[in-house]
């Protein structure tokens, strides 16, 4: 307690002509239980009004404030400043679109991200609203639920190395996608079809098991495994494909 | 399978997943010959003779003569390969190197090391295996000689630890990528590497020592 | 300027606003939703809890159906609803659960066989049959006869909206997000669209639309301490506000919740004191059972949270850099059940305070939670006032709340009346062909122009938008949260009055360009503090308490003259808002009587004295 906090932050704002990328510096007095929220919160209002930032939930679930913290992404709301050094300094996430100073454009990304995987369960069947629901372990819900845990934060992907240097890649967000729906019974794509969309050097293939995203990922969703039975799964399908040209 | 798929969905393009396949096993492979590759050179160190022997055998069934040229294939089949993920662009190079110093993160920095070995080993490779194999029989004696040339030594003891330091990431790293290490073994996995990194470089230093000592 | 066209305009785009969305571009409606942020941020995700419907498949649902959901409902509202409403949202809302699972939803689902559970503490015993095994699986929340709550472990509100924007991908329904409605188009009569402000560039767009749509959320950050999301500061209902014309319904009508986590505010779950978990004070004494002798810690929601106010009132709190506090302990329970029973509660107080709550106290405070008020529309959906506009969730009062609203009902009304609403909107736009004023769209862009620049240029004045916000805030919190009186309200207005004066004189200290974050909020303080005084004024003139609003100098549910739904409409000059009334409802199921729980002083419609103000 007592520290005197020192933020270097990351500004620019392309709609201002005469703004150039630099950084700027401002000191706070650290409180208790404070978090990158409170500390931002506070730098905006009382010491420049034009900082932009993103917040919403500030309670680490709708995962709009990711941002290199210390040269890590992470989400800035949950950081406590008691876990960082008296320097802090504040980056936006890399790959997706600046905006302003902090702020990054991750509804387009993860938009067209949902797109191309066609985050949706495809089935054939139509809704009866007068029948009880279809029937479905809980177990298996379960394990849905902790792949569809996800908050879309960027993280993962501002982690990637592979991310990073190709724009094309998809991203672990987008594996760990396919991997839920390929649990669920009610999804009745094939695996062929899976293959499609993810069975690419900007799928599963591109990723080079660097790792970042399950290092990262704010919510521990359990990356690395995820990519591991994807890899395996769309790898054998591609050989079986291969066997089957040969009869 | 009854349904044939192939009727609705127009046969999707299945190279990415043999190419990272063949990666996979061109570079498994490797690393198998590499571990057999330390056999016939560490066994310099208990006596000559039991070199010689296994180079004997290796040519007498010409599995030098073959082998050999099977291995190079390998070798730069793998690089073609492998080379498709390393950033040759400046800019790409640039954005991993800045990352990767951002994120201080270790899975990040031991690709970034394969990379860069993997050049080193990619020209050192060659020009030791070129000069191999266009001077059999492999016997300890012209070994010797040539390490005991100083040259050589120097050349051994750059590569030998490039060459350690690429297998044991890339056995980590196939572990990794394909499932076989899962999160929770990943801790284990990674001091195993770091053990076989270790232990591989020990015995070929010692084989170095031997091959210098070794009178010819 | 950017003009689109487009048949349905959905401001918002969390639960409601997308499941209205979904319903229009089904029926081959071109739809376009606002968000101020990716759908997918909506505040929606923040439920963690679950949504109720009386599906009655668990061991401890068993023989729940509509009828009882509608009671529970009615009841809860303290009989503020409109209960033809609260009736159409029973029948329909196990259909509406169903749906989200045909779409993917992961509900948790029936385990057959024995199982334990707590509850006040104890343990007890339950058996789920064999027959139901796999079906939608319900927990217990307060206010309920059954346990009906649907869920997803601890992520409800998160996998319905993940569930609902993939369909909104799938459908195509384009999403434009971090756009931000500030005005609606309109000419008093017909609503035909908004004028709108990108959140990515800063410039004002027009959108033209046949049928619009405000589901924009609660507005809890009228309020200082409040466990909704930051961009929760009444967007929505300030744009109806500005019409004129659409009235507010209740807005009196604001719930709290007993444990928001201090400095944050984060909510943590009723379950803390469900199983036994005490509030101490600055003495490390426990005080509910000396105010609630029988209940203590576990009394209703409004109940709890008004005996700890009062006790930091008497200068029992903790004090802290962010204001008084109370503790929350729950170290007795035992590492084994907060590791596995209380996993979440455990995770934020490690991620947001850096404590653990085996070992070290929680603090917490009271905290706005719900917002009950909002645009008044009729059981369609229609709002009041102008044609074209229609409002559904939060954001609306429809009205199934009442003046209060039970936990798990309100992402269950998200869902259900974004069903409604848009079948009704459907049913609205066959045929139907609108001709737009250019004069009007022209004379409502320029409005908007020449507000930014007198911001931007500082002629307004000077006054800090911040600090404006801020004495707002701190207003409502001191005398219009949880226990209201008449000279604290009447104080509050005299307050608030005279921040609105301020609030027209402010000035940005930034250059406003781009998406300048000052300029935002400076586009909006005015009527946000418009809604402060809707809800002040509102609850100065309702001399009775129901539901959450609690008057400490009219104890009484008062059904003779207060069976009555608050109008609140701006006229652009006052200082006050017009305060209207009509019939709490219209069809009456379920005659006024005693809600089982909380204070219970009641003056019949026929003026008789029920009960006698002690719970
Ligand atoms: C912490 C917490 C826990 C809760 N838990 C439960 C629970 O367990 N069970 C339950 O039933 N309910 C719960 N609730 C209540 C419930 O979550 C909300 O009432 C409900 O989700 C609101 O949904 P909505 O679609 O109306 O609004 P929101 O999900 O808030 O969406 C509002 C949308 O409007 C957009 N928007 C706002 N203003 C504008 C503007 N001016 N222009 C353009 N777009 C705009 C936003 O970007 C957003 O997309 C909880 C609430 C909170 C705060
Ligand atoms: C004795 C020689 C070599 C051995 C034993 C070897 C072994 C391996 C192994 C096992 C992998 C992991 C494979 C995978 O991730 O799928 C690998 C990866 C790699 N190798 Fe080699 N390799 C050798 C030579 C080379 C050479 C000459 C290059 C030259 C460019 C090279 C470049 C790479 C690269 C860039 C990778 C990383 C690929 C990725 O992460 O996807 N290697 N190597
Ligand atoms: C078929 C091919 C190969 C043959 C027959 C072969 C054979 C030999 C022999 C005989 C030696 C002893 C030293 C000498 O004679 O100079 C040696 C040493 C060495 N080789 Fe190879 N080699 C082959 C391929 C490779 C490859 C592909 C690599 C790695 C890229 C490699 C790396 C080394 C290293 C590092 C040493 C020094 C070992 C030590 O000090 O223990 N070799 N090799
Ligand atoms: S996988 Fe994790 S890091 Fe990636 S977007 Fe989802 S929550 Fe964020
Ligand atoms: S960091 Fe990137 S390369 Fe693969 S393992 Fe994760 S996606
Ligand atoms: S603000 Fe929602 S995750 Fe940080």
């Amino acid at each position: 307690m007592g520290r005197r906090l020192k933020f270097n932050i990351f500004r620019y704002n392309p709609q201002d002509p005469d703004s150039v990328p630099h950084t700027d510096t401002f000191y706070l007095a650290e409180t208790e239980s404070m978090t990158l929220f409170i500390a931002l919160t506070d730098i905006r209002e009382e010491q420049d009004s034009s900082l932009q930032f993103d917040f919403c939930c500030r309670a680490g679930i709708c995962g709009a404030c990711a941002m290199m913290i210390n040269g890590r992404p992470n989400l800035a709301c949950k950081t406590l400043t008691k876990d960082l050094p008296d320097e802090i300094t504040l980056m936006p996430l890399p790959i997706f679109k600046l905006i302003g100073d902090l702020s990054v454009d991750t509804g387009t990304w993860f938009r067209e991200m949902n797109e191309k995987v066609e985050s949706w369960v495809h089935t054939s069947k139509s809704f009866d609203p007068s029948a009880d629901e279809e029937r479905m372990d809980d177990a298996v819900a379960e394990e849905i639920y902790e792949l569809e845990r996800c908050i879309e934060c960027g993280c993962c992907v501002a982690a990637c190395g592979t991310a990073n240097m190709r724009r094309d890649f998809v991203g672990a967000v987008a594996m760990n996608r396919i991997a839920r729906f390929m649990l669920d019974p009610r999804d009745q794509r094939t695996e062929a079809e899976y293959f499609e969309i993810i069975g690419t050097d900007e799928g599963i293939f591109g990723c080079m098991g660097l790792l970042g995203c399950e290092d990262v990922c704010p919510k521990h969703l359990p990356l690395q495994d995820q990519l591991g039975i994807l890899r395996r799964k769309m790898g054998w399908s591609a050989v079986k494909e291969l066997f089957r040209f040969g009869k | 399978m009854a349904v044939d798929t192939t009727t609705y969905v127009p046969a999707p393009s299945r190279t990415s997943a043999y190419l990272d396949w063949l990666q996979m096993l061109t570079g498994a492979g490797l690393i198998l010959f590499m571990w057999s590759h330390m056999i016939l050179v560490a066994s310099v160190i208990p006596t000559p003779r039991l070199m010689n022997a296994i180079a004997h055998f290796l040519e007498a069934t010409y599995m030098a003569q073959v082998g050999g040229p099977i291995i190079a294939c390998t070798f730069l089949l793998h690089f073609v390969l492998a080379a498709r993920k390393v950033p040759f662009r400046v800019e790409q190079q640039s954005t991993i190197w800045k990352l990767s110093r951002q994120l201080r993160h270790t899975d990040t920095y031991l690709w970034l090391i394969q990379a860069v070995t993997a050049m080193v080993i990619l020209i050192m490779g060659c020009i030791h295996m070129w000069t191999v194999l266009t001077d059999l029989p492999i016997t300890a004696a012209k070994s010797a000689a040539r390490i005991q040339g100083g040259f050589w030594l120097v050349f051994y003891l750059i590569l030998l630890p490039m060459v350690e330091l690429h297998v044991g990431i890339g056995f980590y790293r196939i572990a990794v990528k394909w499932g076989f290490a899962r999160r929770k073994d990943r801790k284990s996995f990674k001091k195993l590497e770091t053990y076989l990194t270790a232990i591989f470089v020990a015995i070929g230093l010692m084989a170095l020592v031997r091959f210098l000592t070794l009178s010819v | 300027m950017e003009t689109i066209f487009t048949d349905v305009l959905c401001i918002g785009a969390g639960l409601a606003g997308e499941r209205v969305a979904i319903e229009a571009a089904s029926a081959g409606f071109e739809t376009i939703c606002l968000s101020i942020v990716p759908p997918r941020r909506s505040h929606s995700s923040a439920a963690q809890g679950g949504m109720q419907a009386a599906l009655g498949h668990s061991a401890m649902g068993e023989g729940d159906c509509p009828d009882v959901h509608f009671e529970d409902t009615v009841k809860g509202s303290d009989w503020g609803c409109d209960q033809e409403v609260a009736r159409l949202f029973a029948d329909r809302a196990p259909e509406a659960v169903r749906e989200m699972a045909f779409w993917g939803l992961p509900w948790n689902r029936v385990v057959p066989g024995r199982s334990t559970y707590f509850k006040g503490g104890k343990q007890y015993e339950k058996v789920e049959a064999t027959e139901k095994e796999g079906l939608i699986t319900a927990r217990d929340f307060g206010g309920t006869a059954k346990w009906r709550t649907c869920y997803t472990s601890d992520g409800t509100g998160h996998t319905l909206l993940y569930t609902m924007d993939n369909k909104v991908v799938e459908l195509g329904v384009r999403v434009h997000d971090r756009v931000e409605a500030i005005s609606l188009i309109h000419d008093g009569q017909t609503c035909s669209g908004a004028v709108a402000r990108c959140l990515k560039t800063g410039k004002l767009r027009v959108y033209l639309a046949k049928a619009t749509l405000i589901a924009t959320g609660g507005y809890g950050r009228i309020y200082r301490e409040t466990t909704n999301a930051v961009i929760n500061d009444g967007g929505g209902a300030i744009i109806a506000l500005d019409t004129e014309v659409v009235p507010l319904g209740n807005p009196e009508a604001i719930q709290f919740h007993p444990t928001g986590i201090v400095p944050t505010n984060i909510l943590v779950t009723e379950g803390c004191r469900g199983d036994g978990g005490t509030l101490l004070d600055v003495n490390g004494q426990r005080f509910m059972h000396e105010y609630e002798p029988e209940k203590a810690e576990l009394a209703s929601r409004d109940v709890v949270s008004r005996w700890m106010t009062h006790h930091i009132r008497t200068g029992l709190g903790v004090k802290s850099p962010y204001g008084d506090h109370l503790w929350l302990d729950i170290r007795h329970l035992g590492e084994k059940h907060i590791k596995t029973k209380l996993r979440e509660v455990e995770e934020i107080c490690n991620n947001f305070l850096g404590i653990d709550p085996i070992t070290q106290l929680i603090p917490v405070r009271p905290a706005q939670h719900y917002t009950m008020a909002g645009v008044r529309t009729n059981k369609d959906g229609a709002a009041y006032g102008l044609k074209g506009l229609f409002s559904a969730g939060e954001a609306a009062c429809w009205d199934m709340h009442g003046l209060n609203r039970l936990g798990g009902n309100s992402l269950a009304e998200t869902v259900v009346a974004g069903k409604i609403v848009g079948e009704k909107i459907v049913e609205f736009l066959k045929g139907y062909e609108v001709q737009y004023n250019t004069a009007i769209i022209r004379s409502g862009v320029i409005k908007q122009q020449e507000r930014i620049e007198r911001l931007v240029s500082g002629k307004n004045g000077n006054d800090n938008v911040y600090e404006i916000r801020s004495a707002m805030q701190d207003e409502l919190m001191e005398r219009v949260g949880i226990f209201r009186n008449g000279p604290d309200l009447q104080k509050a207005v005299e307050n608030l009055q005279e921040i609105h004066e301020r609030a027209k004189k402010v000035g940005l200290r930034s250059n406003g360009k781009g998406v300048n974050p000052e300029l935002t909020l400076a586009l909006k303080i005015q009527s946000m503090v418009r809604l402060a005084l809707c809800t002040a004024y509102a609850a100065l003139q309702r001399t009775e308490s129901r539901g959450c609003h609690a008057r400490e100098d009219f104890e009484a549910r008062n059904d003779r003259d207060w069976w009555n739904r608050t109008l609140a409409t701006w006229r652009e000059g006052d200082d006050l808002p017009t305060l209207d009334y009509e019939p709490a409802t219209q069809v009456v199921e379920l005659p006024p009587g005693e809600r089982g729980y909380g204070v219970c002083k009641i003056i019949s419609c026929d003026g008789d004295v029920i009960g006698d103000g002690t719970s």
